[in-house]
């Protein structure tokens, strides 16, 4: 006799406790990335109610407790026992929204802009094919929420992706070069350029070195209009990378 | 012939002490003692200096690694090393320990000990070292229970429980040892535990004494807590103390009350958290606090290293205690009564405007945790948070690492579930602002910044200073380094590959000097060449 194992459920009753337990945990350990309301940040938005990775509570424990291979998303088994995942997922139960906005953009026109109008794949490799001074994007639509993303088209500057600050270096003869921060400590700078060449300096032979808090992709608003920018989101949203 | 070998090793089992064995005397002797590294802050006044100067200003350009021990255990280690008649014993994440070679790094032996899953703390699972006494060796696991190893064979002699893990209480500080007794400092104040400091007989590990962080009913300073809150009123021992033996007075840090970020539930100014407490080395009574923060809603935590120094202020020689605490101001106290001194900002500070006669915070209105959030500064970490600190009496300067930045500050109201996260919510990164951090060089008497090394992240790393005129630490991003104790020049610098969260020692071995530090999860010994 055999039969399948039924998924798991949320074995806590989700009482007004474990809520607010797992939402002091949640901020502590989840609202750097998924926002401090859940709402999204450099994470996925958790109030939409429906999750990429299954929307049991046992797909959702398991995210937690091992996390998503290929994203941000760590594993805290590690740091959390059982009860306390739970009582995560009771909070993040608790907060969902189910009213996921509603995409008015067009997909096609949305890659054709992405393509031409708005020069993305300058900076922006999907699926092996564009630049490569910005973020990949080929499973953007996975990674970042729908409101991330709408920020990231007209403010680029308000959250910048790890990795992607900006800086610039003057070497000794007054040339200055600007790019990419790809690392960066005490005695020494690495970054790559608009040509994508990657330069290595150390602090003690260039005239200075100057972190901009800024990112060196320009804002949209403005250079496209409303529903160009709808289009280019709709599409973004639909990379989901191969799974 | 082979009952005569029998016979000896019967003879020497049943002698008390060997060549090598660790006593109370070495252990208060243990600033002379260039050939070992005896307990965490090197001599029991927690100054983490060496006579040392065959590495110095000068030669200090021929440094190199003489032998590197990857652990294979992951955790950016945060151990301070002993080093003990020719074998260095270091301890790493998830109660692991090593027993290694000191002229090769080779291991000899390995203790390991699965953490229950249970068992939680505030931020991964580390370990900060060994005490010696004897050819014991002492340890806490995660789990909070001390362990007491052969220092010849890392053999278990016993496990004591020192809190149960399933109240949210971990262990992670170096014991100390004090007249044949080990003092263990205790974690859990994100979790909602009462703390405390405790104290077992070395030998067989029964418990001597215990000092309640938070004062019971009846006790002194209980009536600084609101209702019941004392139950869960946190105060924390997580970093190593110091020990005064003229005074007879151990003095140690204390943490955050619980929950860190809503005070409303503990009215008062809950003693004796974020404080420093001297207690009668033989009985644990408390002879005087001094607070630091009183009714913390910040998480500053009081618990960096105690140090102790004797220093002329105001034209007053003084037996003093100084510490860089995470509030974002230096103080220095009369260790022998409490007194307040001095205290002086050294990073910025926004939640306070100074520091009354008295020792006491002139607070600044509204710079308390929000729902909506609320910048104040220091951050979290402070400030100076545990990393441990040196002193030098050749330079009579005092050295720290600071995280310069602030946070937003939240809260939010919670109910108290046994054993889960009791800290009423958390911190965010000020936007386009990043903390940044540096090393602070200042004048103990007067809290006055000598020189200040800038780093482009906050810094991780305890420090080591030396007679050859050298400051030793690390970075996040891997190089340890060396400075002109005076200036703050860097004289010296290699990149180890790991990041490094733990203090530097030195020692010497058949005639030279070398320095050891962990980073990442290595161990890494250097040395001049020839």
């Amino acid at each position: 006799m055999c039969s399948a194992q039924p998924s798991r459920t949320n074995p806590l009753n989700n009482s007004a406790a474990d809520i607010d337990t797992g939402r002091a945990t949640f901020r502590i350990y989840c609202a750097p990335c998924h926002g401090i309301g859940a709402a999204g940040g450099s994470g996925p938005d958790l109030t939409l109610g429906v999750y990429e990775v299954g929307d049991s509570d046992e797909d959702l424990f398991e995210v937690i407790q091992d996390g998503v291979n290929g994203t941000e998303m760590s594993g805290f088994g590690e740091r959390m026992n059982d009860n306390t995942i739970w009582r995560i997922l009771a909070y993040v139960r608790s907060v969902a929204r189910r009213d996921a906005p509603v995409l008015t953009g067009d997909v096609t026109r949305g890659e054709s802009i992405y393509q031409e109008k708005g020069g993305c794949a300058g900076c922006h490799r999907i699926a092996g094919t564009g630049g490569r001074l910005g973020p990949n994007l080929s499973r953007i639509g996975r990674t970042l929420s729908f409101a991330r993303l709408q920020e990231a088209l007209v403010e680029p500057s308000k959250n910048i992706a790890k990795g992607f600050d900006t800086i610039t270096v003057v070497e000794r003869d007054g040339e200055a070069v600007r790019g990419r921060q790809m690392s960066i400590d005490n005695f020494s700078v690495q970054l790559m350029d608009s040509r994508e060449e990657i330069h290595s300096y150390l602090r003690d032979e260039v005239r200075s070195v100057e972190q901009e808090p800024k990112s060196l992709m320009p804002s949209y608003e403005g250079m496209l209009s409303g529903s160009e920018i709808d289009d280019v989101l709709a599409y973004l949203v639909s990379l989901r990378g191969d799974q | 012939m082979r009952g005569g070998v029998i016979v000896l090793l019967g003879l020497l089992s049943a002698a008390t002490a060997f060549a090598g064995d660790v006593t109370n005397q070495m252990l208060l002797d243990a600033q002379g003692d260039a050939e070992s590294w005896l307990t965490y802050g090197r001599n029991y006044s927690g100054w983490r200096y060496s006579e040392l100067d065959e590495i110095n200003t000068r030669t200090v350009k021929r440094l190199a690694p003489s032998w590197v021990f990857q652990t294979g255990v992951s955790g950016r280690l945060q151990t301070t090393p002993l080093v003990s008649d020719g074998v260095m014993y270091v301890t790493g994440h998830n109660n692991h320990a090593w027993a290694l070679d000191l002229l090769t790094g080779r291991e000899l032996w390995h203790y390991s000990k699965k953490p229950v899953k249970e068992a939680q703390g505030c931020c991964a699972r580390p370990n900060r070292g060994f005490a010696i006494l004897g050819d014991t060796l002492y340890k806490v696991n995660f789990g909070a229970t001390l362990v007491a190893l052969d220092a010849k064979t890392g053999d278990v002699l016993w496990e004591k429980v020192v809190a149960d893990y399933k109240e949210g209480y971990s262990a992670t500080a170096a014991p100390l040892i004090v007249k044949n007794m080990v003092l263990v400092g205790i974690a859990g104040a994100e979790f909602g535990t009462r703390d405390f400091l405790d104290a077992y007989d070395a030998k067989t590990g029964d418990r001597v004494w215990r000092f309640w962080t938070v004062p019971g009913p009846g006790e002194p300073g209980h009536e600084t807590w609101g209702g019941d809150s004392w139950k869960r009123g946190g105060g924390s021992t997580w970093i190593t103390g110091t020990y005064d033996p003229e005074l007879n007075l151990i003095y140690w840090g204390t943490g955050n009350p619980g929950p860190d970020m809503n005070g409303d539930v503990r009215p008062g100014d809950n003693l004796y958290t974020c404080s420093v407490v001297a207690l009668d080395a033989d009985t644990g009574t408390l002879k005087w606090h001094f607070q630091f923060t009183p009714h913390d809603v910040h998480d500053w935590d009081a618990v960096a290293d105690p140090v102790l120094v004797d220093l002329d202020v105001e034209g007053e020689k003084r037996k003093a205690l100084i510490q860089a605490n995470r509030n974002g101001h230096f103080y220095v106290l009369d260790r022998t009564t409490g007194e307040f001194l001095l205290a002086r900002a050294y990073t910025e500070v926004t939640w306070a405007d100074g520091i009354d006669a008295k020792g006491r915070p002139i607070l600044i209105p509204g710079k308390d945790p929000t729902e909506e959030g609320n910048v104040a500064c220091p951050g979290l970490g402070g400030g100076h948070n545990w990393h441990p600190t040196a002193y030098s009496p050749q330079t009579g300067l005092y050295y720290f690492d600071s995280v310069d930045g602030c946070h937003i500050y939240y809260r939010t109201t919670q109910g108290y579930i046994k054993g889960q996260w009791y800290q009423a919510s958390t911190v965010g990164g000020v936007p386009d602002e990043p903390a940044t951090g540096s090393i602070v060089a200042l004048d103990p008497a007067t809290g006055e910044t000598k020189w200040r090394y800038e780093m482009v992240s906050s810094p991780s790393s305890g420090l080591l200073a030396t007679a050859g005129g050298l400051v030793f630490g690390g970075d996040p991003q891997g190089y340890v380094t060396a400075f002109d104790a005076q200036t703050g020049k860097v004289l010296w610098k290699f990149q180890s590959g790991g990041s490094v969260a733990a203090a530097p020692i030195t020692y010497r071995f058949r005639g030279k000097q070398y320095v050891t530090v962990a980073a990442g999860e290595a161990i890494m010994t250097f040395a001049l060449m020839d």
